[in-house]
């Protein structure tokens, strides 16, 4: 089950008032950049309830985020709905796709599941290719933002489109905590421990599965619908799968399976990129060395490698403690 | 529809010329898999090294010093990341060896990019094999042929070697369970070397082979690899028998939808790949039983 330790707390709290100094303070190009980081925090947040707590290497994150985001954009444009139905639409339409991937995945295992979720994934990306009302290789323009002029707030603003974002990231945070924590969460850690003694206890193994990879997939058409808005355009190749195959680098950089961790690596990955782009054009190399140097460590990414750092003088602290209370112990007895 | 023999005919052949460039790919990268249990996504990117090193010797020697060369280099390559790479992540899980072979993707692409530049490179036919031969009343290009033969050849090599050798009584051995090909005295670890640089050099080889038909450009690689593991997902892991019907599969299911219904091509390879894997979830053929 998920827990929170301090130094978790700690880290979320550094990230929360770095986002807000950043969203308060940065101009134009460094709002944008912590959009991005945000909407792809989102991602890969959905992307580790089902890998780090299920065992569910998915590699169609990136078509559930694409699903998400030309949803809401033909539901918005074309079909006229008012944008925040939209996005409910999108987000219930990607929860009911992923429900569907994820049911129809769950006898797979280990290689043969990250092989059939990136031919769901691929699928989508050539209907999407393929079909003309997506707009085909050109993608679609004029996607409108929220309207909140209602509470007063102007979402084509890059400021408080940035806060929006937090804030809603924010919630989706809360969100999986909950739903990790709920009886459905800990059944979901269970079927990863041993799936066959889940099964012995009574529980229907396929739904429990399906259940949380569609609440997972809700979140990453909910992500979807941001990029959309952020870019206001979109193209196919939001759903190719090298963009999950992109969320799972950010996850496994950040630490799998500690939900504060991949949201480290989406900000570290993002910022990383900008900077070694502005460097040279061949930043997926030094991307690929990093991945390929952090997976060799053997440790659990950035902050998987800082929890382990943490926790053993976290222990050896208790450690002592308690040694030191067993002898006040002893002399008193005395 | 109303189509003529000779439309079927020229059909089968692009279907089967497109079948064995990807037996090619596919048979090494399953053999791999069934030995080693490990994943090799980089392995398409070994295809378009195949050919980039193909392009540029057939620039400096000709086109058949790149064919006999490129899957030489590419083997190199292969020894390369087999001792810095592979050797130590033999035992990690599938993720980790996912997600290095991923990176591995990553630094290729770019190491292609920094050596070769962005442009496409094209590479000519050679003189031999240029030309065009009448066949049941078509015309068809004697290098695509070629391509059928070549595959044709190395399945019936791989056969032999694979079921009637020593070695290869041996490797299927590794394959049906490698502890206890260990235990009978068969030195495991150098058998799995072996046959990723034989695997590396095929993927070498296609490249080096599909060079003049399609142009020669840094993504190659990425592009060629989800088609080659949809091959080996149908066929199953780690059978000859596997790779050949996967490859056989895809190739006509691609070509004849592509000309039959083009609105649902795409898409109808992906659905039927689910299907294999919802029916079988260990694809058609597996290694083992």
């Amino acid at each position: 089950m998920f827990r929170h330790t301090t130094l978790r707390y700690a880290t979320l709290a550094l990230l929360l008032a770095g986002a807000l100094f950043q969203a308060l303070t940065a101009g134009y190009f460094g709002l944008e950049i912590l959009t991005e980081i945000l909407i792809l925090a989102m991602l890969v947040l959905a992307l580790d309830i089902v890998a780090g707590f299920g065992g569910m290497v998915s590699l169609c994150h990136g078509a559930l985020m694409g699903v998400g985001a030309y949803a809401f954009t033909i539901l918005s444009t074309s079909a006229g709905i008012a944008p925040p139905i939209a996005m409910g639409g999108a987000v219930a339409l990607s929860g009911a796709i992923a429900w569907i991937i994820g049911a129809i995945c769950s006898r797979s295992h280990g290689i043969y599941f990250i092989m059939a979720t990136l031919a769901f994934g691929q699928m989508a990306y050539s209907y999407v290719f393929e079909a003309p009302i997506f707009g085909g290789d050109d993608g679609l323009s004029g996607i409108r933002r929220l309207d909140l002029s209602l509470i007063g707030l102007n979402l084509n603003d890059s400021r408080t489109f940035a806060l929006f974002c937090l804030v809603l990231l924010g919630a989706v945070y809360g969100a999986a905590v909950l739903i990790l924590r709920s009886g459905l969460g800990r059944s979901f850690s269970g079927v990863m421990h041993n799936e066959q003694r889940m099964r012995a206890l009574g529980l229907t193994v396929w739904r429990v599965k399906a259940d949380v990879f569609g609440l997972s997939g809700m979140i990453a058409g909910l992500a979807g619908t941001l990029a959309a808005q952020h870019i206001m355009y979109i193209s196919p190749g939001l759903l190719t799968w090298t963009v999950s195959g992109e969320a799972l680098v950010v996850v496994i950089l950040g630490g799998l399976g500690t939900l504060v961790g991949p949201l480290v690596g989406a900000a570290a990955f993002v910022v990383l990129k900008h900077e070694i782009s502005g460097i040279t054009p061949y930043w997926h190399l030094a991307v690929g060395l990093i991945l390929i140097g952090v997976v060799m460590s053997r440790s659990n990414g950035i902050f998987g490698w800082i929890e382990k750092r943490w926790g053993a003088r976290l222990d050896r602290r208790l450690a002592d403690a308690t040694r030191s209370q067993d002898q006040k112990e002893v002399t008193t007895d005395a | 529809m109303a189509h003529d023999l000779g439309f079927w005919v020229l059909q089968a052949l692009n279907a089967l010329q497109l079948s064995m460039l990807l037996f090619l790919l596919s048979i090494g990268l399953t053999v791999i898999f069934g030995l080693m249990h490990f994943v090799n996504l980089a392995h398409g990117s070994l295809y378009a090294m195949g050919a980039y090193v193909a392009a540029s010797l057939a620039a400096v020697g000709g086109y058949w010093m790149g064919f006999f060369l490129a899957p030489v280099a590419v083997a190199g390559v292969g020894v390369l990341l087999y001792s810095g790479l592979i050797r130590r992540m033999r035992r990690a899980g599938p993720m980790a060896q996912v997600l290095v072979t991923f990176g591995l993707i990553f630094a290729l692409l770019d190491l292609t990019r920094i050596i070769w530049g962005d442009l496409a490179l094209a590479i000519d036919v050679p003189a031999s094999l240029s030309g065009r031969l009448t066949l049941l009343g078509i015309e068809y290009p004697v290098y695509r042929l070629f391509i059928i033969a070549l595959g044709v050849a190395i399945f019936a090599t791989l056969a032999f070697v694979l079921g009637r050798t020593q070695i290869g009584a041996m490797i299927r051995a590794g394959v049906d369970n490698d502890c206890m090909a260990a235990c009978l005295g068969i030195n495991v670890e150098r058998l799995f070397f072996i046959v990723f640089c034989v695997g590396c050099g095929l993927a070498g080889l296609s490249g080096a082979v599909a060079a003049p038909l399609l142009s020669v450009t840094p993504d190659m690689g990425l592009q060629i690899l989800i088609p080659t593991l949809i091959v080996i997902v149908i066929g199953g892991l780690g059978s000859l028998r596997g790779a050949i019907a996967g490859s056989l599969i895809y190739g006509f299911v691609q070509t004849f939808g592509a000309v039959l219904a083009p609105q649902l091509a795409s898409v109808l390879i992906y659905a039927l790949l689910a299907a294999v894997l919802v029916i079988k979830p260990v694809g058609l053929f597996p290694a083992k039983g």
